[in-house]
């Protein structure tokens, strides 16, 4: 048995999808988180080498009062900031400025404006922008004395490039998270299912008889106290079929044994009657009558018990199948003349012949006869061979009796089954049960239906090969 | 007919019962109440009885036992009295060498016709109904057996030494010799040999073939002079 996968697939969703929500707002909020300080820390770093230098580099070049350009170059500033890996640009005032890369020729343009109108209130001002193609950082200032504005330009790519590589790292440990959170459901949902497998395993045995299946607690869980009680149950239904066994075991006993014992005097009794019936007209008429009843009498408890010695010994399972090569037309109309010679035989057209047990067969067939006979007149029933089916022989008889009702159709191979409860006389009741319990033995079995216009029709199916159909060990060899 | 018939059965009513209905019919009868006493009846009786009508489930010695230590030197014809008729206990008595059998309870008419069919065979010359064939023809001949049908003998050819058959199972040996190469059913052989008009058990047949052959072939589970036809009954070799 496969088991349905939506618990596994369902653990497995749960636990994905928690772990990679989890992943993801903490990977982004720490690399918003980590961007941030970066930036927050850089800044700190160059409004402090920037203060430290236009208080005491800058002045230490004493340079004269409003400079020139030579001024500024000579003083060999730009060259000193260079060293630091730090681009600047000196704003001399009225659009003259020394600077440190041709590629800052346009940075003053490209500055927000607020910060060069800072810078020269004589604040600090800083901006974030691209130099050259790669993320920079200005901070510009006012030197003592209001004549030199200097932007020192730095290259903060290490930032993005940290901030880059720690979300690289960020994803890879999600997707190693996420596959961990595979595994791991995996390993949870066969923790969780493999003993409900186990219990629908026994389950399953149970189902198929064995009575001494039970679920093995392994765990004192919810499922181990769930394991305990199924066993207890499976322990109070196994006692019930067991003792309701042993009483049907014990009344089967019983009517085997009684019949057993009924045959010796019932058989003194045949034989005895059988004689009487011979001279029943010589007898005195004040006991004719009673003689005649007698014989009849005697007849009927023969059969009775020797229908139920018959089914005691399918109790016993002590029948076996002598199958024979039989053709079923030639079978059928023998029974036919011996059972019931009004009966008409419809026979097929093609010979049927199959491997059966004959005498099986015969039994059958003669208690659909002797069915039919008692609930219509002879002349009506009818029997019919149909061999066209692929792999399967029907038998029918039909009569044009009352029929049954349709709600007691299905029982009427149940055993001392009569439709009529009142009806006395008769057979046994026994007489279709018998039948039935032939027809299983030989891998077959018996319908029963009202036939329109009136009337019960018996089929009789078995299978073409019987011997495949038949349980080992069932057939006797031939 | 002033035939001997020993019956032999433990429960005294049908014992009673038989042997009235026997002598009605114009039998005479000995009784016998356990195998011990049936087979001691049969080795004392004189003249000796035509026939053993025996009851299966015996005191002291069963049916079985009694009809094999009668078929050691005797090939008089014996019919069972068995319980029931669809199981091993058919095949068995018929493989200890009876004849016949009948199921209890039995109607005393019909034990009545079985014990006369079964005499006949003993009495007549070959089969009942088939009048081909007559005992002045000289011996028949099968493979190398050599059937004198009027001295119901059978002798293997270059010997004198005579091969014991019951007499049911000459007639069925003769019956099949008579008509060689041609399929004889079992249903046709019941009613020429046993005298069933209808539904006749063809375990009869079978064994009473499984006996023959294992007396006449040279290897009886690979048969030359008897064959199996399947679906259809039995031949003989031409």
């Amino acid at each position: 048995m496969r088991w349905p996968r939506g618990v596994r697939a369902r653990l497995a969703g749960a636990l994905v999808l928690l772990v990679a929500v989890t992943a993801v707002v903490l990977g982004v909020g720490a690399s918003v988180f980590v961007d941030a300080r970066l930036h927050q820390q850089a800044l700190q770093d160059a409004a402090a080498q920037a203060r430290f230098d236009l208080t005491v580099t800058v002045p230490g070049r004493q340079l004269p009062d409003e400079p020139t350009i030579d001024d500024v170059v000579r003083s060999g500033l730009t060259d000193t900031f260079l060293r630091r890996n730090v681009d600047t640009v000196i704003d001399l005032g009225a659009g003259e400025s020394v600077k440190s890369n041709d590629a800052l020729d346009d940075l003053l343009e490209r500055l927000p404006p607020d910060v060069p109108a800072r810078v020269g209130r004589g604040e600090l001002a800083f901006a974030w922008l691209p130099v050259d193609q790669r993320p920079s950082l200005v901070v510009g200032g006012l030197a003592p004395g209001g004549d030199l504005a200097v932007y020192f330009v730095r290259d903060v790519s290490d930032i993005d490039t940290a901030v880059g590589q720690l979300r690289a790292a960020l994803l890879i440990g999600t997707i190693v998270l996420v596959i961990a959170a595979l595994v791991a459901a995996r390993r949870l949902a066969r923790g969780i299912l493999s003993p409900i497998e186990e219990a629908g395993r026994t389950a399953e045995r149970i189902e198929r008889g064995d009575l001494l299946a039970r679920v093995p607690v392994t765990s004192r869980d919810e499922f181990g106290v769930w394991a305990d009680r199924f066993n207890r149950m499976t322990d109070t239904l196994a006692e019930s079929i067991r003792r309701l066994e042993a009483a049907q075991h014990q009344n089967r006993r019983f009517v085997a044994d009684v019949s057993h014992e009924l045959r010796t005097p019932v058989t003194a009794l045949v034989a005895e009657a059988s004689i009487v019936r011979e001279h029943v007209a010589e007898l005195p008429p004040e006991s004719r009558r009673a003689a005649e009843l007698l014989v009849d009498d005697v007849g009927r408890l023969r059969d009775l018990v020797e229908e139920l010695m018959e089914l005691s010994r399918f109790d016993a399972d002590a029948e076996e199948v002598s199958l024979e090569r039989v053709d079923l037309a030639r079978l059928i109309e023998n029974v036919r003349a011996a059972r019931s010679p009004k009966a008409r035989f419809l026979t097929p057209d093609k010979k049927v012949v199959i491997d059966v047990d004959p005498r099986r067969l015969e039994r059958i067939l003669a208690n659909f006869l002797d069915n039919a006979r008692e609930h219509a007149a002879d002349a009506d029933v009818q029997i019919e061979l149909d061999g066209k089916r692929d792999d399967e022989v029907v038998i029918a008889v039909s009569d044009r009796g009352p029929g049954v009702p349709e709600d007691r159709l299905e029982m009427i191979f149940d055993r001392f089954t009569k439709v009529d409860p009142s009806r006395s006389g008769g057979s046994s009741g026994l007489g279709l049960a018998i039948a039935a319990e032939h027809a299983a033995l030989m891998g077959g079995y018996l319908q029963a239906m009202n036939r329109e216009g009136g009337g019960l029709r018996l089929e009789l199916i078995l299978p073409k090969d019987v011997a495949r159909s038949l349980p080992a060990g069932h057939v006797a060899a031939t | 007919m002033d035939a001997r018939i020993l019956l032999v059965e433990d429960d005294p009513s049908i014992r009673e019962v038989t042997a009235i209905g026997l002598r009605n019919a114009g039998f005479t009868v000995e009784t016998a109440h356990d195998g011990r006493a049936g087979l001691d009846a049969f080795e004392a009786a004189d003249p000796a009885v035509d026939l053993v009508l025996l009851d299966v489930m015996l005191p002291r010695m069963d049916g079985l036992e009694v009809a094999r230590e009668i078929r050691r030197a005797s090939t008089v014809p014996i019919v069972m009295l068995t319980a029931r008729a669809d199981t091993i206990d058919v095949v068995v008595g018929l493989e200890a060498g009876a004849d016949d059998y009948v199921r209890k309870p039995f109607e005393v008419p019909e034990l009545v016709a079985r014990v006369r069919a079964a005499l006949r065979r003993g009495a007549g010359v070959g089969s009942r109904r088939d009048a081909s064939g007559s005992p002045d023809d000289g011996p028949l001949r099968l493979g190398p057996l050599v059937i004198d049908v009027a001295g119901r003998s059978v002798t293997r050819e270059g010997s004198t030494e005579e091969i014991a058959l019951t007499r049911t199972e000459f007639d069925l040996l003769v019956d099949l010799a008579r008509h060689p190469g041609q399929v004889l059913g079992r249903d046709t052989l019941l009613d020429r040999i046993w005298g069933y008009d209808y539904l006749g058990d063809s375990r009869l047949v079978d064994v009473a073939i499984g006996r023959l052959r294992a007396k006449i072939e040279a290897d009886p589970s690979a048969p030359e002079l008897i064959l199996t036809v399947r679906g259809a009954g039995y031949k003989a070799a031409r």
